[in-house]
């Protein structure tokens, strides 16, 4: 996980602190905003907790957000209080990244018209998985071990650099199972920017600036890593 | 005489030790009274059947001739029928030979001879319980209307039709309703009773001394008052001093009353019931089911799942404590009960024991999540208990408690929101994945024995030509635990048991399954 600006996380509460568990790795980039009105409890957290009034837009400007780098989580109990934050933040900062917590699909909509870059719907991916676990115990398995699990299988992506070793190669001629790597999806620049699964209907050509999403062990990805760079002869 | 009362024991103990006599009693009872029992519906259309055929043809009888091979009918196969079934019946209802060995006891405990006289007493009262209740009354009427030599029996018929009640479930509901109300019904009963007296009483005096040709008796006036007051109405006898038209004016307007008081009260009671008539419907439907999942809690989550399950063709049903949230699960047409899921007797219902595979605790409360689950696992350990919960001290506490798999919402999304920071692709993909809501999706296949994938190697299945994207095999190993291989090479040999975890658009997806089975 690289960044260059910072993270912050508005809100501290049951969804805050899951996400800040998440991103401790990253701890001296994140920063925790809270709202003066909610009393929450911020013991677990070990970066310094800013508190403001979030109807305030003094208040927020004084946090320094650089829309341009940073990523901003508005991630409160109330989903109501979340869009009133994504409105003002876009009013304040038109282009920040904002992801945002919602407990229904309606309010996802609203967020998303708000302003929102992305949603995630707290309900959404957990009735998925209760229903998996019902019907399709396989695919629970593989997405634990592959995405829940603390384990190093994991899911990442890779943005082809300049001069890369499979620069200009055709996807079939490439064989991405000699590196143990599964190939998912790809953003191939000459195709604009949308994410496509890789089905082996369509080819693609590899150019610098593609993006290939992967679901690899963490030891081969950093293997294929260098190897894409040029470091290392597959 | 004691030889008499020693075989009268011998055969009472006979009886309870025999295995296949119990059967048989056994057999008969549920054919007779077990709703549960699945051969009792053939029974039962049998004797619908029977009062049918036996009352039509008493209707016939009234006007046209009816061939002597039907009243043969009527008269030996219905009655044996039914004399058949009021026997049984009664025989099913308790155990004589119970009641002698429990004399027999008591005297040989208390040192004294055992008295033929009170057994038999005993057991004739015992069997007098069961002959008073109104439907052996029926039974016992129904029985009577095939002897044609006694004409005024044929009224008995009317008793055929009412046996009908016992086979139809609906009509016994609304029984139950009446009875709920028999206090308010009664009271009324009586009120309009005491008007149709007054009344009746009153007409009779003022236009029954041949005033009124039409009125010749008090029954007339009785008769003349019921008319009114439940604003028939016929005409045929109507006052005509201005004394009786006065009294007619008053009973009708407390008619009026009368009739939509009881009306209100009957709807009424049928508004209170209805839910549990409704619940009894779910759970008598249900029974015949099995692998039911049973969901706790209708909240958002509980909507989204239930959603998810009706799409997937799983037989479910929602527990919700709340009766808004009930009757909103009942509105969007899913089998749903106004319950509280931490009692034991909803799930008794349910049949937890035989009928309920998984339970999902959704409920928005961590604790009286883990109260249900607790509560299910307490019921049958084999339920696969699947608990929602925020805080992950109570997650622990829940597993303590056996619960199969507890789901963190937090959890999940927190996660997910984590893998935006620098990958904001693979969070697309992630979350393409995860929620499902493309025709890309993620599912598994399981390699039966025999079928086409089953002995061959990755390499020979070619997911590629087939646009599949395999992720991994889930193998079964020996000692039971199952095994995630993660992108197995081309010459991993595949076998029956085998689950297959894959990637691929919907369309790919549904051929492959074709092509490998």
């Amino acid at each position: 996980m690289n960044i260059e600006g910072n993270i912050f996380i508005f809100g501290y509460g049951s969804f805050g602190k899951h996400l800040y568990k998440h991103l401790s790795k990253l701890e001296n980039k994140i920063k925790v905003v809270v709202d003066k009105q909610e009393d929450e409890d911020t013991s677990s957290c070990k970066t310094e907790v800013i508190r403001i009034n979030i109807k305030q837009n003094e208040d927020i400007l004084s946090l320094g957000i650089d829309p341009n780098k940073d990523i901003v989580y508005c991630a409160m109990n109330k989903t109501a209080n979340n869009l009133f934050l994504v409105l003002t933040l876009k009013t304040l900062y038109n282009n920040v990244n904002i992801i945002a917590i919602s407990n229904s699909y309606e309010n996802a909509r609203k967020l998303k018209y708000a302003g929102a870059t992305n949603v995630i719907d707290l309900y959404e991916a957990t009735s998925r998985r209760f229903v998996n676990i019902l019907i399709k115990p396989a695919v629970t398995k593989a997405v634990d071990e592959i995405i829940y699990k603390e384990n190093d299988l994991k899911m990442a992506e890779i943005v082809l650099p300049e001069d890369s070793s499979v620069d200009k190669k055709m996807l079939s001629e490439f064989d991405f199972k000699a590196h143990g790597i599964i190939l998912i999806a790809i953003i191939d620049k000459e195709q604009g920017n949308d994410l496509r699964f890789v089905d082996h209907r369509v080819d693609h050509k590899l150019d610098a600036g593609d993006t290939l999403v992967v679901v690899a062990k963490e030891d081969d990805f950093e293997r294929f890593k260098k190897y894409l760079e040029g470091k290392e002869n597959g | 005489m004691k030889d008499r009362k020693n075989i009268l024991i011998k055969f009472a103990y006979f009886l309870d030790s025999s295995q296949r006599y119990q059967n048989i009693k056994r057999f008969f009872y549920n054919l007779l009274e077990n709703d549960d029992y699945p051969y009792k519906k053939y029974f039962d259309f049998f004797m619908i059947f029977v009062i049918l055929s036996s009352v039509t043809l008493l209707v016939m009888d009234v006007k046209h001739h009816v061939p002597q091979w039907l009243d043969d009918f009527d008269l030996y196969f219905v009655t044996t029928v039914f004399i058949i079934e009021y026997l049984l019946r009664m025989w099913v209802y308790s155990d004589v030979h119970r009641i002698v060995i429990e004399e027999y006891e008591e005297a040989l405990f208390f040192d004294r001879e055992l008295s033929l006289g009170k057994l038999l007493w005993k057991i004739v009262k015992n069997k007098w319980e069961y002959m008073s209740t109104p439907s052996a009354i029926i039974d016992l009427l129904a029985i009577f209307p095939s002897y044609r030599g006694f004409r005024l029996l044929r009224v008995f018929v009317l008793f055929r039709a009412f046996k009908m009640l016992r086979y139809a479930k609906s009509l016994t509901s609304f029984l139950e309703v009446l009875k709920n109300k028999k206090f308010e019904l009664i009271t009324l009963l009586t009120l309009s009773a005491f008007f149709i007296f007054i009344a009746g009483i009153m007409l009779y005096v003022f236009e029954g001394n041949n005033i009124n040709p039409n009125i010749h008796n008090l029954f007339d006036a009785f008769y003349w008052a019921l008319i009114t007051i439940s604003t028939v109405g016929y005409g045929d006898i109507s006052p005509i001093t201005p004394e009786g038209r006065i009294v007619t004016m008053l009973i009708i307007l407390t008619g009026i009353g009368l009739i939509s008081f009881v009306t209100s009260i009957i709807v009424s009671s049928f508004s209170e019931r209805l839910n549990i008539l409704r619940e009894d419907r779910i759970v008598n439907t249900l029974s015949k089911k099995e692998n039911i999942t049973v969901i706790c809690g209708f909240g958002l989550l509980g909507r989204l799942v239930a959603k998810e399950l009706a799409k997937e063709g799983v037989d479910f049903v929602v527990i919700e404590k709340d009766e808004d949230m009930a009757e909103m699960a009942y509105g969007m047409g899913y089998r749903a009960i106004c319950a509280d899921a931490t009692r034991e007797s909803i799930f008794e219902k349910l049949k937890i024991e035989s009928n309920i595979s998984h339970v999902l605790c959704l409920t928005s409360d961590d604790i009286q999540n883990t109260f249900i689950a607790v509560n299910v696992k307490s019921l049958n350990p084999n339920v696969y208990v699947t608990a929602r919960c925020s805080d992950e001290e109570i997650a622990q506490k829940m597993y303590f408690a056996k619960v199969d798999q507890v789901v963190m919402p937090e959890e999940i999304a927190g996660m997910m929101a984590s893998v935006y920071v620098g990958e904001p692709v693979a969070f697309e993909v992630l979350l393409s994945i995860i929620e499902q809501k493309e025709k890309i999706q993620i599912e598994e296949f399981e390699v039966l024995p025999g079928s086409n994938a089953d002995g061959k190697t990755i390499g020979e299945i070619g997911f590629e030509d087939l646009r599949i994207i395999l992720l991994g095999v889930l193998r079964t190993k020996e000692d039971g635990e199952a095994e995630f291989i993660f992108n197995p090479a081309d010459d991993f040999v595949l076998q029956s048991g085998d689950n297959l975890v894959f990637i691929g658009y919907t369309t790919a997806i549904s051929n492959f399954k074709r092509t490998m089975q």
